[in-house]
């Protein structure tokens, strides 16, 4: 009875302080400040929809908005971030990116007193950053992988990225929990995804694999750290005819959460993100930070395991606009 | 026969008059843009910016000259004449090498002549295919490009390679006299490029061979090792750049052929600063300048970035125009 009671009373709380922070970010204005946005590039999914979401969000709070896209370039990245700098916004947000290239610029950033907000990207030098929970989608899903495998064969990994702060976070996970167990094996050398031309590379590195692995092999999934490989892997599955080999991956980019509901596809699961969420949520911090309320320097927002079994019903907020 | 005469001596008149109104349009062009600039873009004028703006053009300029020195070498006619395509991508494999090789725990200065041996040996094979094979330099050099990234790719399997040290840093960061590590990198190659091409008995022979191959190898010169130079100093800005290309992203990291297009944009966009019509140092070097200043400018206008590459493009298409319609007028 107590225990309900004190249920009760957290649940309303929670409620409570959800529509605090939501009258809260209604309040809060951006009215004659300067905000810098610069991203790597915003050919996927889900780097398009980060990069939306900020903008949008700051341009409601009647901020002025210089947004920069560098094209996939890290040269013309560094080059934005230079000359941002000599442009004194009130704030800089930087979403995304190689953090071995990034981070000697964005100390120049806290050198120079421009507040730094961070999108994806764990860096000493940002007030905040504004991220999935990397660890449990990471680790949530290797035990999705390890389960339908039960406990034993191979998986094809994807590692190219591993520089990227998310990317490193969800393979050590996927090291760390495959590790437990002492019937999976991870392919070395590991494949190398590629950007662009991903979903081609990928086609390409898997229907490979798949000779080299025959039915036999005890090959039963593929992992990467994003979708778009899994697109690819996807379809060189299909094709070959080794539904088997399933395919897994996170982000919850529209084509590849499709695969997943059709129940002929190799496709199983996807950890779906909000980009656009965590785009919007980075900038409300900034907002916060301006008018000098606190903030925590890691804002986490939601995502959701989209399976095969689930799909049906969760699936559809993640599906093509049609 | 009188009118004959003085018609065919007025279209010359008219036909140099031209070629003299494209090249002050170029330059009244390039003066308004930054006028224009200077007055609505937001700290534009200051000197921290204009130094930012020189830090970001050195990597291009530096691979603009070894374009240059390629169209100087290999035929003034930018059109007809050599190119070399892979420069860009030559950089990215030079990083590469550079990269591992201090990561392997190569001593600084043997890795940064190893990056330039690399650059200079597929400067090499660009001048092979194109001496010994006969290959049209486009096909020619787009093959060794895409030797160049193939085998950067092989050598860092798609991923970033980190490096840190001293001396990358100072490149990186550092100052002398008030002006960057850089930035005096781009005086000193300068004067070093500019002198050998246009104050050396070597420039003059290499702009010969370059102009009339037919006169030049009547008057003894050797064609052919010239074309060997030309590809082979462009591979060397390549190895050359790469450790500033290194210095400047802390790593080396795909994506350095992407360079291609606003290389070509400037080295293209120079011949229309110079008095002939020719490729020159100057020239160059103004017009790399220039593409550094459009994507700043457009940046400080608030202008989007997806514009910059669509420019680029649209300069090369306009000065290979114009250049091509300023010498008919100039030949005839």
């Amino acid at each position: 009875m107590r225990f309900k009671f004190l249920k009760g009373l957290l649940a309303a709380s929670a409620i409570a302080a959800i529509t605090a922070t939501a009258s809260f970010a209604e309040e809060l204005s951006l009215k004659g400040k300067t905000i810098g946005v610069t991203v790597v590039g915003t050919s996927h999914h889900w780097d398009l929809q980060a990069y939306k979401g900020q903008i949008d969000e700051l341009k409601k709070m009647g901020a002025e908005v210089i947004a920069l896209d560098a094209g996939r370039n890290d040269q013309t990245q560094v080059n934005q971030i230079q000359t941002l700098i000599a442009q004194k916004p009130d704030a800089i947000i930087q979403q995304l990116g190689n953090i071995k290239v990034l981070d000697p610029w964005l100390k120049k950033i806290r050198d120079a007193d421009i507040p730094l907000f961070t999108v994806d990207t764990i860096t000493p030098h940002s007030v905040n950053n504004t991220t999935s929970n990397n660890y449990g989608i990471g680790s949530d899903l290797a035990l999705r992988i390890a389960e339908d495998m039960g406990g034993k064969g191979k998986v094809l990994v994807f590692n190219g990225f591993y520089s990227v702060p998310v990317c490193k976070i969800r393979y050590d996970q996927l090291k760390y929990v495959m590790g437990n167990f002492s019937g999976i094996e991870m392919i070395e050398p590991e494949l190398k995804d590629v950007a662009p031309n991903t979903v081609q590379q990928a086609f390409a590195d898997v229907t490979d694999m798949l000779t080299k692995f025959d039915k036999d092999s005890g090959l039963k999934a593929v992992w990467s750290c994003w979708d778009r490989p899994s697109v690819g892997a996807t379809q060189a599955i299909e094709k070959a005819g080794r539904n088997e080999v399933k395919v897994y991956g996170i982000d919850g980019s529209p084509d590849f959460v499709e695969m997943i509901t059709n129940p002929n596809s190799p496709a199983m699961a996807v950890a779906a993100q909000q980009p656009y969420e965590i785009g919007k949520n980075a900038a409300i911090n900034v907002a916060k930070y301006l008018n000098g309320q606190p903030i925590a320097p890691i804002t986490f927002v939601s995502s959701v395991m989209i399976t095969k079994d689930n799909a049906a019903e969760l699936a559809k907020d993640f599906l093509p606009k049609k | 026969m009188d009118t004959t005469v003085s018609d065919t001596k007025s279209s010359i008149d008219r036909r140099a008059l031209a070629a003299v109104f494209v090249r002050l349009g170029a330059f009244a062009a390039l003066g308004i843009i930054l006028l224009y600039f200077a007055i609505y873009a937001r700290g534009f004028t200051s000197s921290f910016n204009l130094q930012n703006v020189v830090e970001q053009s050195v990597i291009l300029t530096i691979l603009a000259y070894g374009m240059t020195v390629v169209f100087i070498g290999t035929g003034t006619d930018v059109q007809k004449g050599g190119i070399d395509l892979a420069v860009a991508a030559n950089a990215g494999l030079s990083g590469a090498v550079f990269v591992t090789l201090l990561n392997l725990g190569w001593p600084e200065p043997l890795a940064v002549l190893a990056a330039i041996f690399t650059g200079m040996a597929m400067g090499f094979l660009n001048g092979l295919a194109v001496v010994v094979f006969r290959m049209i330099p486009l096909l020619a050099t787009l093959a060794v490009m895409n030797i160049a990234s193939g085998l950067e790719l092989t050598i860092t399997e798609n991923n970033v390679i980190g490096v840190s040290s001293e001396f990358l840093s100072t490149l990186q960061f550092g100052r002398f006299l008030g002006i960057s590590a850089l930035a005096w990198v781009l005086i000193v190659f300068t004067i070093f490029v500019a002198f050998l091409m246009h104050y050396s008995p070597f420039g003059v022979r290499l702009y010969a061979v370059g102009g009339f191959p037919e006169a030049a190898r009547a008057a003894g010169l050797n064609v052919g090792r010239n074309i060997y130079f030309s590809y082979i100093f462009s591979g060397f800005c390549a190895g050359f750049t790469s450790i500033l290309i290194v210095s400047r992203l802390s790593a080396s990291t795909l994506g350095t052929g992407l360079l291609l297009l606003p290389v070509l944009a400037a080295a293209l966009l120079g011949t229309v600063f110079s008095r002939r019509f020719v490729p020159t140092i100057g020239g160059t070097l103004i017009a790399s300048l220039f593409v550094g200043f459009l994507a700043n400018g457009f940046q400080l206008l608030g202008v989007s970035s997806y514009w910059v590459s669509g420019v680029q493009g649209a300069l090369i298409l306009l000065v290979v125009a114009l250049t091509s319609f300023a010498k008919k007028s100039e030949g005839a």
